[in-house]
């Protein structure tokens, strides 16, 4: 191995090589297309050309600057409830799983067995104006007596949140199995405790797992769909589903592009805004 | 996406190897072309696969065997075996999926593809000469063709699409909820359905339904009965009437009872199994749709059309269309366009035949309308109804 | 440990003792309703499975029976459908979670030019709606034909989206570790790659673990993107949404429910013979 002692400067390029080049083919090259594709304008009808249609994204921005905000705001809110709800089961799985730890994992993840339409049929059947958590709500007056879960922005946002759990959970549980015990017993023999052992020990430590977490759900969860049109009504829907119909329906292809550029540059800003509150190296690592 | 080979598209095939380059070589070779130029010839010789893509739950099948008995028959008959795929389960979506081969001059390595006239796609793909002319010589069965479906708009001469299955919209209604909900009327401004009701996400359907009740006529759509009857969606929209724009996602709602009437399509209803549930033509009419046979370029012309003539013998369509209980074999349960279909529905299904939804009474068949094709590809309109359907 | 600590303290004052046992449970009852509202859905999944429906639609409760299980490829294409996912499920998320590790571990060790190129590079997968990342995966097979299509333009599919998911998981576990662990190794003889293979990978195989978990379900949900790369292939996803359209016959939940049982079983065996293995040694 004394050849990577000689080469250090050339371990990272190795390791980057076979992932980078394999999305440098599969991905930044049909990204080139879609690129080249939101600069033409025409329709289906006469064809395509490219003419530096800039306009597209103009018209794009200006048309649907609603669904954009919106796209956002959904994401936003599911990302920090995934959040809330995963850290402790991640923590309990982490400090307390012990030999099922992994089976556990494994819990998290099983509803995506059984595909994304089966389960949003059965929480359809669940949350159904008749069904008993709709008459609960009811009695309890969270809901008006005409009121319904479904076809709401509640209910999309929720879909948005249980469908991505374990996007949250499982990064989270990866940093927190790692953090040392032995850390947080030396902070409770210094007479700190729990709750204090945790805020200033465990939290911050677990960190990268919260950012991990937060990406992971968040950046999928802005360009999501499906979850608008099943369980939302017209009101509700995403730029995910504006995307969708000017691609699919209208056969707007420069559109959906530039569309599709927009929203990735919206996200990526707010990850730069993210990336600084938390602070970079949370993101990107330091190198020792 | 452009559809004429552009310089740079060349070089890269070029670039990219002979494999691309040769497709079209090799399907000059096997009968197909992928742009078969007015008369020419099509050879007659019958390939040894049918690729065909279909929608899903689309045809006749036995549950015991797993196997398609006309498909089957066709392969004892004919010697083709039949590759049968079902990839279809939305327009849009498949249309989107092929488009980019199709504008390439590629072809789509299917021999017959089928999509409804209700939607853009199946006007676009005529209009744009990415469907093969039919093989009509090998096809004498076509004149079982149901009247109503002989001269459709997109296609006047039946040179590129034959009918697979019919349908109607209308709308159904759950009794346990609300009283009968017999017209578009009643199912868009009645109070007592706020928020309980459901309109179909298909501009043709729901402009259909709408434009009869308005008192306009569907087959010819002008910008003042658009959006007259636009705006009288519309309005059911803002006024939260309409709780969700659906495909036919409003099934499992209505069988719930979330939904007390929605806009639907008749075959969905024979098969909810649910008694409370109704189906019933609008009082002003309702809408006809037809999912339509197509051969996409570079589709085994002749092959294709030599199915499509088997599928045109009314004693094989009676037999996929009602199944046969005695050998448990489920049948399509959508309307048949082969005349003479009936009467060999009733000898393997009696009680088939006896359903209004699979042979409608001739009064239904009047009140159903087919809708303006060219305005299904008004880009204006689209646009006006995805916003509508997306706000 | 801390927890004699805390019990010694209990002992003095019965009300204590009472908040501490809440508080060491409620963590666990939290965790337990956690689960339950996670799998609510594969209850429902699993009953219906079992349903007897009238019609072709699975909706509502109908009869109980046996048969679909009987017959759980009595629909045809069903079994096709979700072999092929399975198969490239497994072989996605392996791919995608090797090549994600190499890359994780060059973004958090080492300084090089083009790090900030490569973070975006990995995150923009993430944001690229399915829909235009399917149609332009498909330009790039179409105009550059030399992949057939069906399991080889899926899998690369599959992988692609996947790496990005698998990076920043292990990322997360690779931020906080103690290099300190590795020196010591080192100190006491072992050479980069018997450092490599007996701290560093045993310490990050719960991230590589998790990745992989994450890749294989992502992998086997997917619509979008395989809809528009599968060629004529039909995978489980694309089968169920076709189906869905006539009503998803029972035997769909059939599969869902196998699938979640057949994994539950294999990672209860695996944990059985751990336990063997401990009380031997």
């Amino acid at each position: 191995m004394s050849f990577f002692h000689r080469h250090r400067g050339l371990t990272p390029y190795l390791l980057l090589a076979p992932g980078t080049a394999f999305l440098a083919v599969f991905f930044v090259v049909p990204l080139g297309f879609l690129a080249y594709q939101s600069l033409e304008s025409g329709n289906i009808d006469f064809g395509y050309a490219f003419t530096w249609s800039w306009s597209n994204y103009g018209n794009a921005f200006r048309d649907y600057h609603a669904q954009f905000v919106r796209s956002l705001e959904y994401a936003g809110i599911a990302t920090l409830l995934a959040l809330v709800i995963s850290y402790p089961v991640a923590y309990w799985i982490a400090f307390r799983g012990g030999r099922w730890k992994n089976l556990l994992l494994l819990f998290i993840v099983a509803p995506f067995f059984v595909t994304y339409l089966i389960r949003t049929l059965a929480w359809e059947t669940i949350l159904s104006d008749n069904g008993f958590v709709v008459h609960a709500l009811q009695h309890l007056h969270a809901l008006g007596s005409g009121g319904r879960l479904l076809a709401t922005s509640t209910a999309v946002v929720t879909g948005i949140t249980y469908n991505f759990l374990p996007f949250m959970a499982l990064p989270l549980y990866v940093s927190l199995e790692q953090i040392d015990h032995s850390l947080i017993e030396a902070a409770e023999d210094l007479y700190a405790s729990k709750l204090h052992a945790f805020l200033r020990v465990t939290l911050p430590l677990s960190l990268p797992g919260v950012v991990a977490g937060t990406l992971l759900t968040f950046i999928p969860a802005a360009g999501d769909f499906i979850n608008a049109q099943l369980l939302g009504s017209p009101e509700n829907h995403m730029i995910g589903n504006v995307i969708q119909s000017k691609f699919l329906e209208l056969t707007d292809y420069p559109a959906a592009a530039a569309m599709s550029f927009i929203l990735m540059a919206g996200i990526l800003v707010a990850v730069a805004v993210y990336a600084r509150a938390v602070g970079t190296e949370q993101l990107t690592g330091t190198a020792v | 996406m452009t559809d004429q080979l552009t310089r740079r598209e060349l070089l890269q095939r070029a670039a990219a190897g002979s494999a691309a380059l040769t497709l079209p070589g090799l399907l000059a070779a096997c009968g197909g072309s992928s742009k078969a130029g007015a008369g020419s010839t099509v050879s007659h010789k019958l390939a040894k696969t049918l690729h065909f893509s279909n929608w899903t739950l689309y045809i006749d099948t036995n549950n015991k065997t797993h196997s398609h008995p006309s498909l089957v028959e066709f392969q004892k008959k004919y010697g083709v075996h039949v590759d049968y795929v079902e990839d279809i389960n939305d327009n849009a979506s498949f249309f989107g999926k092929i488009q980019g081969a199709l504008s390439r001059g590629q072809s789509v390595s299917r021999d017959i593809i089928v999509l409804t006239d209700n939607d853009r796609y199946l006007s676009l793909m005529i209009k744009k000469g990415w469907a093969e002319k039919l093989d009509k010589s090998a096809i004498p069965n076509m004149k079982n063709l149901v009247d109503v479906q002989k001269h459709p708009n997109f296609d006047p001469n039946r040179d590129y699409s034959l009918p697979w299955q019919s349908g109607m919209t209308g709308i159904a209604y759950n009794d346990t909820l609300t009283e009968p909900v017999l017209s578009v009327a009643e199912l868009l401004e009645n109070p007592k359905l706020k928020g309980k009701v459901t309109c179909l996400n298909s501009m043709g359907d729901a402009l259909t339904c709408v434009m009869l009740a308005n008192g306009d006529d569907p087959t010819k759509v002008t910008d003042k009965s658009f959006n007259a009857a636009f705006n009288r969606i519309k309005r059911a929209v803002d006024s939260k009437q309409i709780r969700q724009f659906t495909g036919n996602d409003y099934a499992p709602l209505l069988a719930r009872g979330d939904l007390a009437a929605a806009m639907s399509w008749s075959g969905d209803i024979a098969q909810i199994g649910n008694k409370h549930i109704h189906w019933n033509v609008p009082k002003d009419g309702g809408a006809l749709w037809t999912d339509n046979m197509l051969i996409p370029n570079g589709g085994n012309i002749y092959t294709a059309s030599v199915y499509m003539n088997y599928v045109y013998d009314p004693k094989v369509q009676g037999l996929m269309e009602a199944g046969d209980p005695k050998r448990n074999i489920t049948g399509i349960y959508y309307i048949p366009p082969v005349v003479g279909a009936g009467a060999w529905a009733k000898k393997y299904d009696p009680t088939v035949a006896k359903n209004p939804l699979i042979f409608p009474t001739k009064k239904m068949l009047d009140s159903v309308k087919i809708f303006d094709a060219k305005a299904l590809n008004n880009q204006k309109y689209l646009t006006q109804w995805q916003n509508l359907i997306s706000a | 440990m801390s927890s004699i600590a805390v019990d010694q303290q209990a002992g003095r004052r019965p009300a204590a003792a009472a908040l501490a046992f809440v508080r060491r449970h409620i963590l666990t009852v939290y965790s337990v309703l956690f689960f339950a509202y996670l799998l609510l859905p594969i209850a429902v999944v699993v009953v219906f499975s079992f349903n007897n429906p009238t019609g072709k639609f699975n909706y509502t409760w109908q009869g109980f029976t046996w048969d679909n299980w009987h017959y759980w490829d009595g629909v045809p294409g069903i079994r096709s459908a979700i072999i092929l996912s399975l198969e490239i499920a497994l072989v996605a998320s392996l791919v995608a979670t090797a090549l994600g590790t190499l890359i994780a571990l060059a973004l958090v060790r080492y300084g090089f030019r083009g790090r900030a190129t490569t973070n975006i590079l990995i995150f923009l997968p993430l944001s690229t709606p399915e829909i235009v990342l399917g149609a332009s995966l498909l330009t790039l097979f179409l105009n550059v034909a030399w992949v057939p299509f069906g399991f080889w333009t899926i899998l690369i599919a599959h992988i692609m989206f996947c790496i990005s998911f698998a990076v920043v998981t292990v990322k997360a576990r690779l931020v906080g570790f103690d290099r300190h662990l590795e020196e010591a190794a080192m100190d006491l003889g072992a050479n980069e790659w018997t450092t490599f293979q007996k701290v560093t990978l045993p310490l990050t195989a719960p991230a590589i673990l998790a990745a992989l978990l994450l890749c294989f379900a992502i992998s086997i949900d997917d619509f979008v993107v395989t809809y528009f790369n599968s060629g004529s292939q039909v995978t489980f996803p694309l089968f169920v949404w076709g189906a869905a359209r006539i009503g998803a016959p029972p035997q769909v939940n059939v599969i869902g429910t196998a699938i979640f049982v057949v994994a539950v079983a294999a990672m209860l065996g695996n944990v059985i013979l751990q336990r063997r293995r401990e009380v031997r040694a």
